[in-house]
């Protein structure tokens, strides 16, 4: 028995996409951080593939759902000193309310923190008081007021429901036809039931999660994605330390991170998206979880602050100060680290693989070594996008994106590819000097893109997503043509032009590190 | 034997990112290991490429590599670490393959190391299946009719048997990708094309497929001294023609005779002592409803999903003990962590009744096909607990997160009488709730049982919840009477709740015994589930905490874990 009582850590019940294994990875930290600082730390999950579900990772394990009843009924019995739901995702971090209004005490940051940072209203207010940018929108609850907003903050706009978690129903329009049809088929609005229009900012997505105990604020580091925003942050490939961002911006970023940390009264972890405006380089706050996020381990690993432990530790009333941590951002000790997800899209057909707002990867790898470039290669590697550094290659195009793939296209055929495209995409290609053969459209004939996918003779198809519907509906069968015969897609440029720095690494006989995960976070491996 | 003395390190090769076939299980699978094995006083070196994972965290291994899971990169870490030995059987099916391929690279040799555990030889007759055949044959246990294609012009003996339908297989390939039941000659073409290219081996199985019969699983265990051991045994709510990964599954089985049960476990011993497995393995068989005939359908030589389950199941580590038997212990030198007076020989024993729903990604996969089939979509499971398969049933429901709380979903009383028997008939990620309403609209266990091929027992067990889940409905109101007497009595104490309102507080405990959420019943009594709560407490209709301790209380468990049931007694 321990003499200072019992703490439930709430789990993340089945994995899912969107909650993942690194929820249960944090709710596992902070039970031995618990144990280690004399509670007895007990357990309450239901998911039997887990760590956390172990015999020996708690004191005392409750294998029991995570529904408000299920939960009171334990705590009724074992009279904790309080619960933790900052760990296990949504799941946990949802019944803070009911458990609050039932008199538990919640450690960490309270239930107001946490409806201070979901409630679109009372949070917006807080970014307005805080002189935080965000991107210009509304909450709407009907057709009309909706297609009036957009209007006014000028297409394209993301739009999704309100309070609904993991990008579900989250789309990209670009027209007014399209957000009719949004509204009209993929979304039930009423004014129970809202919608939030919000202007689309084309720029960086940039991600962060900061620790706090009420006085000092640390950012173990920032995270810059590879994707630009508009595909879902846990569908993005991101870098550690960031590759392009100006030191203005990273500035923006940590004050920005600070402040809202102290507002809205942190105490243990809170995660902030941001997009940085390629035209201003404004960083604009996208989205505040206040909880730990999915990216909590892979940060940890690359870090070296264990942060889980450490926020365990500041929502149990040891300061960040004691812990020897001070303000601000945590320099980087030398290493870069890559984050890539991975699908199951095999698994799932009738299920389009391009990449947009809604969540649809299932885990993640990371690739570290002491240059962008390997660490880059080794994440593509390792997530299955095991490109050759030559062979044949697939364009399709979208018209709005023609321009930018050019240099992207062209590295790829200097560097030994053959290129292969439709007609519009070929033209457009051949016009700027890049050799290309054209590849009949699905419609068009019966030896086509998709036979062609199938004939084994290719080895990469860089797909851009197209606004126009009909377009739209061959792409998908391309697409899934290229899952079933296991040739990696890229829908997004960007990580087309992440792949081609890579592999012309790997053409030039780059040296990989080999090292391990301690030897890199402490700099200890030489470039 | 004492621990091989040779073996002082080790490299482990773990399982690598989340994806469908191959989810977490692999890392508490793999810190567990780590944990087994530095007991015993060996280093271990590590080789993962996700970082989401305790077993990645720098404290569980002496060395972690953080780097892809690719021939070259575990070349260069033997070369550079030099174990004298690799541990593959804990990184699920992507481990194996490729300690299978640095087997192939000729690495072993060249390092002068070697793979622990299940030898190589054993692996490949598990999983290929031409050799597996063979030696089911030479032991007597039999296998399904199947021919083995490596292109599709071989098809003709297996079109000529006239069997049908036939399910396709593929060879090495996670979670059964790219297999599926054909019907005819065309869908038979289509379905193995589509096999052949996804299989690593380009190799698939064309097979009789038993449509109907039961599917069960034996969680096995062997040592190198030959002792092999029951864990448990699991029963699939599903018949054939359901991947396990996506079935409802009950441990222990329980519409299996005690004569079947020890036919099974009997094959089972007999079949891993065949191929000489030293650890952790699955066997799947497939037992025909009507006579006590069998076949034997898959064996994984590794620890699995299903180990994982089997463990939490019955508090049995399977991971722990599969790695101290790969550096040469015997099962009776292997304590029993939950309890520390028995030993791992030592047979797990229930008294409960554990219960898993998959957990399907349709809510983000709108447009997706809900239809389950040999090819597992599911992304992750819940399991629950309690003293019968009812109120287990129940719980693993609420435990799921997709907005259901008992016996119906959204969806089911909108389907017309035809729309609701094909949703009875075609498995999909919702039938359970079909299954429910067809007995709410009076359908007879014997139809849907002709429907599902669901076994009349469990489908008894649905048809009794529906039958309470009525009589809720219709009594349900007296609950709100009694909250509301309870209010106004709190200050002049009268005559009890229970004597007034007998029947509905029997009514009450009952629904609660069998696993009904307050709030499912106080939707029906037309009351706020604190009120109920509150009514429930008040009347002294509270859950107990049961151990599992993996001995049914035999003896003392010294770490155990506990789930909730309204029974009397506390442990």
């Amino acid at each position: 028995m321990s003499d200072k009582g019992k703490v439930i850590v709430i789990g993340s019940g089945p994995i899912r996409i969107g909650q993942g294994i690194e929820f249960d990875y944090s709710c596992v930290h902070c039970v031995w951080t618990l144990r280690e600082l004399g509670y007895e730390a007990i357990i309450i999950n239901n998911n039997p593939e887990t760590v956390s579900t172990d015999f020996d990772t708690s004191d005392r394990l409750f294998f029991e759902p995570l529904t408000v009843e299920d939960v009171m009924n334990i705590i009724d019995r074992e009279e904790p000193e309080g619960v933790i739901v900052q760990f296990g995702g949504q799941t946990a971090i949802n019944l803070a309310k009911p458990l609050h209004e039932a008199g538990v005490r919640i450690f960490g940051s309270s239930y107001d923190s946490i409806d201070l940072a979901e409630d679109r209203d009372r949070f917006d207010n807080v970014l307005r008081a805080l002189n935080v940018a965000k991107p210009q929108g509304r909450a709407v609850t009907n057709e009309k007021d909706a297609l009036i907003v957009a209007e006014e903050i000028s297409y394209p706009v993301l739009v999704r429901p309100s309070y609904v978690l993991g990008g579900r129903a989250m789309e990209l329009v670009y027209s007014r036809a399209d957000l009719e049809r949004y509204m009209t088929y993929v979304v039930d609005v009423s004014p129970k039931a809202p919608i939030l229009i919000d202007k689309y900012i084309i720029g960086k997505e940039v991600e962060v999660d900061v620790i706090s105990d009420g006085v000092d604020c640390l950012l173990p580091g920032i995270m810059e994605h590879i994707e630009r925003a508009g595909v879902h942050s846990g569908d993005s490939m991101a870098v550690y330390p960031p590759q392009t961002l100006s030191q203005d911006v990273i500035d923006q970023i940590v004050r920005v991170a600070t402040s809202l940390a102290l507002r809205l009264e942190v105490r243990g972890l809170m995660n902030i998206q941001f997009v940085v405006d390629h035209e201003t380089n404004t960083a604009m706050v996208l989205e505040v979880n206040p909880r730990a996020s999915r990216t909590v381990p892979y940060l940890s690993k690359v870090t070296g602050i264990p942060m889980v432990k450490v926020a365990t530790r500041a929502m149990m009333g040891v300061s960040l100060k004691e812990q020897g941590y001070t303000s601000g951002l945590h320099p980087n000790q030398g290493s870069i680290a890559v984050k890539a997800p991975v699908f199951s899209f095999l698994k799932l057909t009738q299920v389009d693989i391009g990449l947009g707002p809604e969540m649809k990867s299932t885990g993640e790898i990371m690739g570290v070594d002491t240059k962008y470039p390997l660490a880059l290669y080794k994440a593509m590697l390792a997530s299955g996008i095991d490109v050759p550094t030559g062979g044949n290659l697939i364009a399709t195009i979208a018209d709005p994106d023609k321009a930018e793939a050019v240099p992207i296209i062209r590295g790829f055929q200097e560097m030994g590819f053959h290129i292969y495209a439709t007609a519009g995409t070929a033209s457009y290609l051949t016009q700027r000097g890049i050799p290309v053969t054209t590849v009949h459209k699905l419609h068009e004939a019966n030896e086509n893109i998709t036979s062609l996918i199938r004939s084994g003779k290719i080895s990469l198809l860089i797909n851009t997503l197209s606004t126009d519907k009909r377009i739209e509906r061959e792409a998908i069968q391309i697409r899934r043509a290229s899952v079933e015969a296991g040739v990696p897609c890229l829908t997004s440029l960007d990580t087309a032009k992440a792949l081609l720095l890579s592999l012309a690494t790997r053409k030039k006989g780059a040296n990989f590190a080999l090292a391990t995960i301690d030897e890199y976070m402490e700099g200890r491996v030489m470039a | 034997m004492p621990k091989d003395p040779s073996i002082k390190k080790v490299l482990l090769i773990g399982s690598g990112p989340i994806i469908i076939g191959q989810a977490a299980e692999f890392d508490y699978a793999g810190a567990q290991a780590c944990r087994s094995l530095r007991e015993e006083g060996i280093e271990v070196v590590l080789i993962n490429s996700n970082p989401a994972t305790i077993m990645t965290d720098v404290e569980m291994a002496d060395r972690v590599y953080i780097e892809p899971l690719s021939v070259e990169f575990v070349e260069r870490i033997v070369a550079k670490e030099r174990p004298d030995g690799i541990v593959a059987t804990l990184g699920g099916q992507t481990g194996l393959n490729l300690a299978t391929q640095v087997a192939e690279a000729g690495i072993l040799e060249r390092y002068n190391t070697r793979l622990l555990g299940t030898p190589l030889r054993a692996i490949r007759q598990a999983e290929d299946r031409e050799e597996f055949r063979t030696l089911m044959r030479e032991i007597g246990e039999p296998v399904p009719e199947s021919w083995i294609i490596t292109d599709e012009s071989q098809l003709g003996d297996a079109i000529a048997s006239g069997i049908w339908p036939l399910i396709v297989r593929p060879a090495y390939t996670l979670g059964g990708t790219g297999g599926g039941i054909a019907r005819n000659v065309d869908e038979l073409l289509t379905i193995t094309r589509s096999g052949l290219a996804l299989s690593m081996r380009h190799q698939v199985m064309v097979e009789r497929y038993l449509s109907g019969w039961k599917e069960v699983e034996y969680e096995v265990m062997r040592d190198a001294n030959d002792t092999a051991i029951t864990v448990c045994n699991m029963e699939n709510f599903d018949p054939m023609g359901v991947h396990t990964g996506d079935s409802i599954v009950i441990a222990p089985s329980q519409t299996l005779s005690d004569k079947e049960y020890q036919m099974l476990r009997t094959a089972s011993l007999k079949i891993i002592r065949s191929l000489g497995i030293e650890g952790g393995c699955n066997v799947q068989l497939s037992l025909d409803p009507h006579s006590f005939a069998y076949y034997v359908i898959e064996v994984n030589p590794r620890v699995s999903r299903s180990s994982a389950l089997a463990s939490k199941a019955t508090g049995y580590p399977i991971a722990r003990v599969s790695a101290k038997i790969a550096i040469g212990l015997h099962l009776d030198e292997i304590e029993n962590a939950v309890t520390r007076k028995t030993l791992a020989c030592f047979e797990p024993a229930l008294d409960y009744c554990v219960l898993k729903i998959p957990r399907w990604p349709f809510d983000k996969f709108v447009g997706a096909d809900r239809r389950i089939t040999t090819q597992m979509k599911a992304t992750g499971e819940v399991m629950a607990i309690d003293r019968a398969f009812e109120p287990a049933l129940m719980k693993a429901i609420r435990s799921l997160e997709v907005g259901i709380y008992g016996l119906a979903n959204k969806t089911g009383h909108t389907l017309s009488d035809m729309e609701l028997e094909e949703a009875i008939r075609v498995p999909h990620d919702e039938r359970l709730w079909s299954i429910t309403e067809g007995f709410r609209r009076g359908m007879m266990v014997e139809e849907i049982n002709a429907l599902s091929n669901v076994d009349p027992w469990f489908l008894r067990k649905l048809e009794g919840l529906v039958n309470l889940e009525t009589r809720l409905k219709v009594n349900a109101p007296a609950f709100k009477q009694m909250s509301k007497a309870l209010e106004s009595e709190e200050e002049e104490a009268q005559e009890p709740l229970e004597e007034r309102f007998g029947s509905a507080v029997r009514l009450l405990r009952e629904a609660k015994r069998m696993g009904f959420a307050d709030r499912t019943v106080s939707e029906f009594a037309g009351m706020s589930e604190g009120k109920l709560r509150k009514l429930r407490k008040h009347l002294g209709i509270v859950p107990v905490y049961k151990m599992v301790d993996t001995c049914a209380a035999e003896f003392e468990a010294l770490t155990p874990y506990y789930y909730s049931c309204y029974d009397t007694e506390d442990e």
